[in-house]
């Protein structure tokens, strides 16, 4: 009993600032996404679903796809700073991998946009290698073009999360099984990923969360519809001055991104009972 | 390390409170609206009133700038605030009137000296709600066609031969649909003036009638069709970036961006301006002050300053080449002949005068953006 | 001795060379963007270089320093108080007895999970009523609520991936909790802290909409100068304006490391 006390007394003080600073302001947003008029109803939400339905879908999938493929990468990356046996490889990888997070997304936009494009400074160099004709070129500039924006901007989040639980892992399983015989990918595939695989759920739903809520890349990088969810609400906003939907479809993103989270949370309970 | 900390966290607490002084300035717009005031207007007026400061804040591009300025209006007036935080701010057209509607605005034209030079309609009526009195109109922007004469010679004079000509070149004309800013609205708003049954007069100027909202079926079609033949390009920087990229040969723009974009070594300086028939909406940029403004008084200088002949001339014609907010003829005088022509080397007076039309009214806008998504979006 | 070609380095120079190019492609548009001066199609590189663009970003109207010193103040304050809030809740949902565990996880989330555009609004409105806009104090606030959600779920990860024996066993030889807490766990969980740390303290560098709500105009963060520079398409001056905020965030990063290697260094082989 006294041990539950001082469990909330250490949450307590975080879950204050969350409360009061998000939470109760949002409260009257969620309000808002059941107001029609002057009345309480759900025409927010038919109206997010008569317009918006295809965006739904395809911010999920966008987001999923690239979460899947950040955490592929990430192990890489991971994997290799972990078990790779050149000293100067793993050095240069380490020093090469981070780079991205650095940058803000909106910023991560406007370079891939450029650098991405049918004309972009990537074809151009490839164009310039003898790699490609001109007639080649194909421009990044849709659903893939935010993809691989994500990916590039994720995937050092995830590794440094990754590595580092890698790196405090203890050598002495690695080690037998490496003097067994075992292949590195085995090593990393069977022994690594099972330990460190609550730290890789934890980096990929905040990425996940992440890039839900992120506005700078849809609308610089795609701008064919269907779109992001977060576009939708910023152009009932600003085009509207449409609240109300905006929250519907604000509420939407949280259920959806919700839904993920609950994975994670039905994971640790089972670790823990 | 620590050292830096703590002079940074002495400079940062001490830097919050403003000084008595302090003309807070909140503009919508790109980078140049921005600079405009920190490296013309502010020195200017800051020279002209001996100790006061002009701090100017840049709150993006678009439709969402001047929204985020509404909505820290909303907040301040909400939480009963008695002095905003704000004394001049600068809006597109489409939320002066409901600014004014909700009162966060002060009534000041007749106030200053330079509200008689403003005589257009678009000082009075703003899409369709009344705000005479209330704004002060900064510059006029215009959207139009930007297009590489190296590619098209002789480009399309209107909106029928600019659909046989998108259809000889497929994906060579390019525009930013109606989520990514206002060029792209603008391209829909002339597509509906050409190719709508209804009465596009009435659009522009109300009333509201419902069943004039049907009469788009056509339009909408037909835009459809046009759009698949067409690249859709990420935002108004979007429609820019692909034109300097030579991934699109045609574009809606804004006039002002894409001179300065010019300006700034981004588009071949080659490239020119047209505007198709019957003609694509402009809107101008308003000024308006807070009724709670802290420094009322200095505010009003401010904007008389900012529309005064002298600085519309100087300021927004010549540095900028932004058509001037005040009616052009107490702005020509101010200038050499060689600066004012200028403004009209791709659009002549005579097309700025018929073919530059104002967007429709609110009720008609958000009802075509609205079937814009379900009919051509979808 | 001879020197020996070893073959494995083709494959690896392959990958690390097309990582390269995937990573500092990107980047190197970004460097050439702050130095050109004139750039189109159809042109490769930029046709003139020059720094006029720097000069307009650091004019002295322009308060690029000042704002660049405001953001490594904010995100400082804003790591500091995410991590002290972070640790306790790390601790106590990843170790203790706690009912409703799952919605207290949950409860951090929502933040990054609802699309703030809305929100902000109500949060400025708030602010305004206590007297918090356009306080350092009232920017920071809201970085936390951002940040939190990376500080408390990587905290928890952290904590729990330290082996409940470890504790147990210096308990067991008489270490008071505190002192357990201090001197095993907290050391073994420090990467993942570490890790947290940098990620909000990016998180607070990179914000814009809120610290525009509820900094502007009297707290001015760099972003806000991104931001107007960015979503216009000025890029010479955004791409400066992200290389200022390299400076920071490569710098943070580097003293981290320097803790990082000495905590996880001195376990070794104990």
């Amino acid at each position: 009993m006294r041990n539950k006390l001082l469990a909330i007394l250490l949450v307590l003080p975080a879950l204050v600032m969350i409360v009061l600073f998000f939470i109760v302001p949002l409260i009257a947003s969620i309000l808002g996404a059941f107001e029609v008029g002057d009345a309480w109803g759900l025409g927010n939400f038919r109206k997010s679903f008569e317009l918006y339905s295809s965006d739904m879908i395809f911010t999920v999938v966008i987001v999923t796809v690239s979460t899947a493929l950040i955490g592929l990468f990430s192990v890489a990356i991971g994997g290799y700073l972990t078990l790779g046996e050149n000293p100067r490889a793993v050095a240069i990888l380490r020093w090469l991998y981070r780079w991205p997070m650095f940058i803000p997304f909106i910023v991560v936009g406007q370079i891939l946009r450029t650098f991405l494009a049918k004309n972009g400074l990537m074809n151009n160099i490839l164009v310039s290698l003898g790699l490609l004709t001109p007639l080649q070129t194909v421009g990044f500039l849709d659903w893939r073009g935010i993809v691989i924006a994500f990916v590039w901007k994720q995937t050092p989040f995830v590794t440094l999360l990754v590595a580092g639980a890698m790196a405090s892992l203890d050598r002495s399983t690695i080690e037998a099984a490496r003097n067994l015989g075992a292949s590195r990918l085995r090593i990393l595939i069977e022994i690594v990923v099972p330990q460190i695989a609550g730290t890789l759920l934890v980096g990929l739903i905040l990425s996940f969360v992440t890039m839900m809520s992120v506005l700078s890349v849809p609308l610089m990088i795609n701008a064919q519809s269907p779109t992001m969810l977060t576009a939708d609400i910023a152009f009932r906003i600003n085009a509207h001055g449409d609240y109300g939907v905006a929250n519907a479809l604000g509420m939407i993103s949280l259920i959806l991104t919700t839904g993920v989270a609950l994975i994670y949370l039905r994971q640790t309970m089972k670790e823990r009972s | 390390m620590k050292t830096l900390l703590q002079a940074s966290l002495i400079l940062g607490l001490a830097a919050s409170p403003a000084a008595a002084a302090d003309l807070t300035v909140l503009t919508a717009g790109d980078q140049n609206m921005v600079d405009y005031i920190n490296d013309y207007l502010g020195p200017l007026f800051e020279k002209e009133n001996p100790g006061t400061t002009v701090r100017v804040v840049g709150t993006g591009p678009g439709d969402a700038g001047s929204q985020k300025i509404v909505e820290r209006f909303d907040a301040q007036s909400k939480a009963n605030v008695e002095k905003w935080d704000a004394d001049v701010a600068v809006v597109h057209e489409k939320f002066a009137g409901p600014m004014v509607k909700d009162g966060y605005l002060e009534s000041y034209r007749s106030k200053i000296a330079s509200g008689e030079m403003v005589t257009s309609e678009k000082a009075k009526m703003a899409l369709g709600s009344n705000v005479d009195g209330y704004v002060m109109p900064m510059f006029s922007s215009q959207t139009a066609i930007a297009y590489n004469p190296a590619l098209i010679p002789t480009p399309p004079k209107s909106y029928e031969e600019l659909v046989t000509w998108a259809k000889e070149n497929p994906k060579q004309f390019g525009y930013n649909g109606i989520k990514g800013g206002a060029s792209g609205v603008s391209f829909v708003m002339g597509w509906i003036y050409a190719f709508g049954d209804g009465d596009a007069k009435k659009l522009m100027n109300g009333p509201f009638e419902e069943a004039e909202t049907k009469k788009w079926d056509k339009a909408f079609a037909s835009l459809k069709d046009f759009t698949t033949n067409a690249t859709l390009t990420p935002g108004n920087a979007g429609t820019l970036d692909m034109l300097s990229r030579g991934e699109i040969a045609m574009g809606p723009v804004w006039v002002d961006m894409f001179y300065s974009w010019q300006a700034d070594g981004k588009l071949p300086p080659e490239m020119k301006l047209f505007l198709p028939a019957p003609g694509m909406p402009g809107q101008p940029m308003h000024y308006v002050i807070p009724a709670k403004s802290p420094n009322t008084e200095l505010a009003e200088k401010f904007v008389a300053l900012a529309t005064s002949p002298k600085v519309q001339a100087e300021g927004i014609v010549k540095r900028f080449n932004w058509y001037p907010g005040i009616d052009a003829k107490f702005v020509q005088p101010e200038l050499d002949k060689a600066s004012w022509d200028k403004l009209f080397v791709d659009i002549s007076p005579d097309d700025l005068s018929t073919k530059a039309k104002p967007f429709p009214i609110a009720p008609y806008n958000s009802a075509i953006l609205e079937a814009y998504e379900k009919n051509v979006a979808n | 001795m001879m020197w020996r070609f070893d073959f494995w380095w083709l494959p690896r120079a392959l990958i690390l060379g097309l990582l390269a190019f995937i990573i500092f492609g990107p980047l190197t548009n970004l460097l050439l963007w702050t130095v050109a001066e004139k750039w189109y199609f159809p042109h490769m590189l930029p046709l003139e270089y020059g720094f006029s663009f720097w000069e307009r970003v650091f004019s002295p109207r322009g308060n690029a320093m000042g704002s660049l010193a405001t953001s490594i103040l904010v995100a400082s304050l804003t790591v500091v108080v995410s991590l002290a809030l972070a640790v306790p809740a790390g601790y106590a949902l990843s170790r203790l007895k706690l009912p409703f565990r799952g919605l207290i996880l949950l409860a951090f989330l929502i933040p990054q999970a609802f699309p703030n555009l809305p929100v902000y609004v109500n949060i400025a409105r708030f602010f305004y009523q206590i007297g918090l806009n356009g306080t350092v104090a009232g920017v920071v606030m809201v970085h936390v609520t951002h940040g939190l959600v990376y500080a408390v779920w990587i905290a928890t990860a952290a904590f729990s991936a330290v082996q409940i024996d470890l504790e147990e066993a210096a308990r067991s030889i008489g270490a008071g909790p505190l002192r357990a807490f201090r001197d095993i766990t907290l050391p073994l969980a420090a990467p993942g802290l570490l890790a947290s740390a940098i990620f909000v303290f990016l998180e607070s560098l990179d914000e814009f909409t809120g610290s525009y709500f509820v900094g502007a105009p009297d707290v001015n963060t760099l972003p806000l100068l991104l931001y107007t520079a960015s979503s216009g398409g000025n890029y010479q001056i955004a791409s400066i304006t992200a290389l200022l905020l390299l400076i920071p965030s490569i710098g943070f990063m580097l003293v981290v490391e320097r803790f990082l290697r000495a905590d996880v260094l001195s376990k070794v082989g104990h």
